[in-house]
């Protein structure tokens, strides 16, 4: 080996130390930087035995990925249900304002709650029949409990038409973000072919995976030549080297019984009942659940409340040998003319109210609640009281069993076919305090374990500060020493030239 | 260049380590304070789940309880206030049939069987129209009407024009009429007994005396128990007092022979008899109510303890636990303020030396 060799080598040296020294920056500079994943100079020796920077690679594990993304597309989509879900439950929300110790008086404003109150109101008008201020307090539990259901139908309405919403802006940034992801896609198939570092185009890519996942469930694969194609958790393909067009047009109101639209990728829709391949996580499928299939399904319990609430208190034909068919009493819908079918409940509990003959704020005489005739004052048909007695109890007495007693109801609302109307009101409250508390169990498990899979992602493709000192220091200490060596060959040099 | 291990760990992930641990216990504490506040769980609808519509089953089924329960007592003021009513009836009657006894053939013209049967009469329609809350006791289902008319209203009561009628039709006189001398007392007899008597039952008692309604109110008094709540002034009883009375105080100072009076004060006699034990078989039958609803209400009272601790069961956090959790949670976060700080110090450049 001559000396003008280990000039070679030594100059090979500093090159080298200089693309590592670019590294240990390039890696402190992100040490804080999410997402990012630590580069690794691979130094080789060359063919003059000096040492060179072959490539520089990136520290990504695809498997950790993978499961960060899909634990926080889980956790997204329990998340969104759980969210509306719990604005539902504050329709029958009674923990605020009751207390085991002093009973009665403080018992929520859920529906099954008011129907308490309206049967407490009918007891105590039992015991006082003549009484117009026992009258009064019945139509008044009664129009709280019309109210109520208003209230709670109304809610389901706007938690529709925030899902929808969501969905809208969901879908705003699903196409945003493939629209990123073209780019940085891009950046790292035109690199590998000239060889320019991609490891920050590879780490956007990652980054945009990550986000899309919040939205929809993705699996991702990567081709020879690099690129990467994003495909939804069912299968459907969101970008192959171009993104698809994910569209959806927001419905703004949505009515009890209306349905919004289905998301479409490419025309095939993702979302909703007629989907041939519907995606499963993702808070886009969380909002989709919560509109198409958890929201309507609390409604048409409520609907079926309220139509068994109407035929329970309806009132038939008293005369000796009946004739005319049954009509709504105390509850009744505007314009009803018969007690509604209990398979066509739709916009009952939106549209139920307290009959305005009984009601005296709307001129009504609540005394017909005793005597009955509600449905039609002026045909004597369906008095109940047919003595006029002040003290008439008959009609009351029914009313209260009615409210005890079983009827059918329409078993596709998901309750049953059969219960007392007290037993299914009490049953939707379990229904949807039971799925919320699986939505918020359920969402606080997948945060868990996303929050988990980013601290190994981090771990495992992260930057540790102490790590990149000492190479730091190493890489200080090669620098010293070669040009240590640079000067004493230098000085052995100069010794050669004066001696020749 | 050095290595890395598997055991790295990034300083990023480092650093924030504790920051998810930290915000998990402040929330928790905050959950924990409510509850220790309140006694209850914080979000009951989420603790409870589908265990919901049980609680407010239970809940229900206490404002039931409830409800009747407060409701029994207007059912016993009015039942109460029927007894004494009753009492007021059964002493008068018992105070006549005594003066009735004492009375005499011939000592008197007869004046003080008619004040006897007076006074009887009106404190019999006074007590027979006793209100409780306003409503009359004795009217059946038919409350907001007083059940007995008064006999002797001006103008002339239904009741009263019958029984002259009934008379002068037997007769052909007035009581008042000097020739009603001449009535014998077998004739008078088989009148009291016949056209008379036929005055106070069935529609001539409903359409002359009485406006009670024959049905009796009923009331739920305890849970799918209902119990049949008042009597009604149509009662046996009732007819049996208003006829004796009213014969004596037609009759008795009347013009009619001593003989025919002397009929008359033992047909009366022999009618409040039986007046008696009616009335005190309805007080039984009103007794027997009454101690129906005192049972209802301490059977009641005693599911109304047993739901408020099952409600509580299902409500109640213990507090002990939750304080000794608050401790703790407390603890766990000063514990991660006191590792933050020093995780901070641990960095390898505070101990190189500054060129």
């Amino acid at each position: 080996m001559s000396l003008s060799t280990a000039f070679n080598v030594i100059s090979s040296s500093f090159a080298a130390n200089a693309a590592q020294i670019g590294v240990v920056s390039n890696n402190i500079a992100n040490v804080n930087t999410t997402g990012y994943s630590r580069e690794l100079a691979n130094v080789v020796t060359n063919s003059y035995g000096g040492a060179d920077v072959a490539s520089v690679t990136r520290e990504a594990n695809s498997a950790l990925l993978e499961q960060v993304s899909s634990s926080t597309s889980q956790a997204a989509t329990q998340q969104a249900i759980s969210d509306g879900l719990t604005t539902l439950a504050a329709t029958v929300d009674d923990s605020s304002s009751t207390s085991s110790t002093s009973g009665a008086d403080e018992n929520g404003a859920s529906p099954s709650a008011m129907l308490s109150n309206l049967e407490s109101a009918l007891s105590t008008y039992e015991d006082s029949p003549t009484s117009s201020s026992a009258a009064d307090a019945v139509v008044s539990a009664a129009s709280d409990l019309a109210s109520s259901l208003n209230s709670a139908s109304a809610a389901v309405q706007q938690v529709r038409e925030q899902a929808d919403q969501n969905m809208a802006s969901s879908v705003d940034t699903i196409n945003s973000l493939l629209n990123q992801f073209t780019a940085a896609n891009n950046a790292v198939v035109s690199g590998l072919q000239t060889g320019v570092n991609v490891s920050s185009a590879e780490d956007t890519r990652d980054k945009i995976v990550t986000q899309l996942a919040q939205q929809v469930g993705v699996s991702t694969t990567v081709a020879a030549n690099g690129s990467e194609s994003i495909y939804t958790d069912s299968g459907v393909t969101l970008f192959q080297d171009t993104p698809r067009t994910v569209s959806f047009t927001p419905t703004p109101t949505l009515v009890d019984g209306a349905s919004g639209a289905a998301v479409t990728v490419d025309g095939v829709p993702i979302t909703g009942a007629n989907s041939p391949m519907p995606i499963q996580s993702g808070a886009l499928a969380g909002y989709a659940a919560l509109r198409d299939t958890l929201a309507p399904e609390y409604e048409a319990q409520l609907d079926q409340i309220a139509g068994g609430l109407i035929n329970a208190f309806a009132e038939s034909d008293q005369s000796a040998t009946p004739t005319l068919p049954s009509l709504p009493g105390l509850f009744t819908t505007p314009g009803a003319t018969s007690p509604p079918s209990m398979s066509a409940t739709t916009g009952l509990a939106d549209g139920i109210e307290v009959n305005p003959n009984a009601d005296p704020s709307q001129g009504g005489d609540p005394t017909l609640i005793r005597d009955g005739g509600i449905s039609d004052p002026g045909n004597s048909a369906y008095t109940y009281n047919t003595t006029g007695s002040a003290s008439y109890t008959g009609r009351i007495q029914e009313l209260i069993s009615q409210i005890s007693a079983a009827q059918s109801f329409d078993p596709s609302a998901g309750l049953g076919s059969s219960s007392s109307l007290t037993d299914y009101a009490n049953a939707s409250v379990s229904w949807l305090q039971a799925e919320n508390q699986q939505a918020s169990d359920a969402s606080s498990y997948q945060n868990a374990l996303a929050t988990q899979a980013t601290s190994a992602l981090s771990n495992a493709t992260g930057v540790n500060l102490d790590t990149e000192m000492t190479n730091m220091l190493n890489l200080e200490n090669t620098y010293a020493s070669t040009a240590k060596l640079l000067t004493t060959v230098n000085s052995m040099f100069s010794a050669l030239l004066q001696a020749a | 260049m050095t290595t890395v291990g598997a055991n790295l760990v990034s300083t990023q992930y480092l650093a924030n380590s504790l920051v998810g641990p930290v915000t998990q216990a402040q929330s928790q504490l905050t959950t924990a304070m409510t509850e220790e506040s309140t006694g209850q769980y914080a979000d009951l609808g989420l603790q409870l789940g589908d265990q919901s519509g049980y609680e407010l089953s239970l809940k229900e089924q206490l404002n039931l309880l409830q409800t009747l329960t407060t409701g029994n007592s207007v059912v016993s003021t009015s039942l109460s206030t029927a007894q004494s009513a009753l009492s007021a009836i059964s002493s008068s009657a018992q105070t006549t049939l005594t003066d009735l006894a004492t009375w005499t053939q011939g000592g008197d013209s007869g004046a003080s069987l008619q004040n006897m049967g007076q006074s009887a009469l009106q404190s019999l329609i006074a007590s027979t129209n006793a209100t409780s809350g306003g409503q009359y006791v004795f009217g059946g289902e038919n409350s907001s009407v007083a059940p007995m008319a008064d006999y002797y209203s001006t103008p002339t009561s239904a009741a009263k024009t019958a029984v002259d009628q009934a008379f002068q039709t037997e007769f052909g006189v007035l009581p008042s009429d000097p020739g009603a001398a001449d009535i014998s007392a077998s004739d008078m007899q088989s009148f009291l007994s016949g056209p008379f008597a036929a005055l106070f039952t069935g529609a001539s008692w409903s359409a002359d005396w009485s406006s009670a309604s024959s049905v009796n109110t009923s009331a739920e008094i305890a849970p799918g128990q209902t119990a049949t709540t008042s009597t009604n002034a149509n009662q046996p009883g009732f007819q049996q007092l208003a006829e004796a009375y009213a014969m004596l105080s037609e009759f008795g100072g009347s013009q009619l022979s001593s003989d025919a009076q002397q009929a008359v004060a033992t047909a009366a006699s022999s009618l409040i008899s039986e007046g008696l034990d009616s009335i005190t078989d309805v007080q039984a039958e009103l007794g027997s109510t009454q101690s129906t609803v005192t049972n209802a209400n301490s059977s009641m009272s005693s599911q109304l303890t047993i739901m408020q601790q099952q409600i509580g069961n299902l409500d109640d956090v213990n507090q002990n636990t939750t304080a000794a959790q608050i401790n703790s949670l407390t603890e766990q976060v000063q514990m991660a303020y006191e590792l933050t700080s020093r995780l901070s110090q641990l960095n390898l450049a505070q101990y190189l030396p500054v060129p």
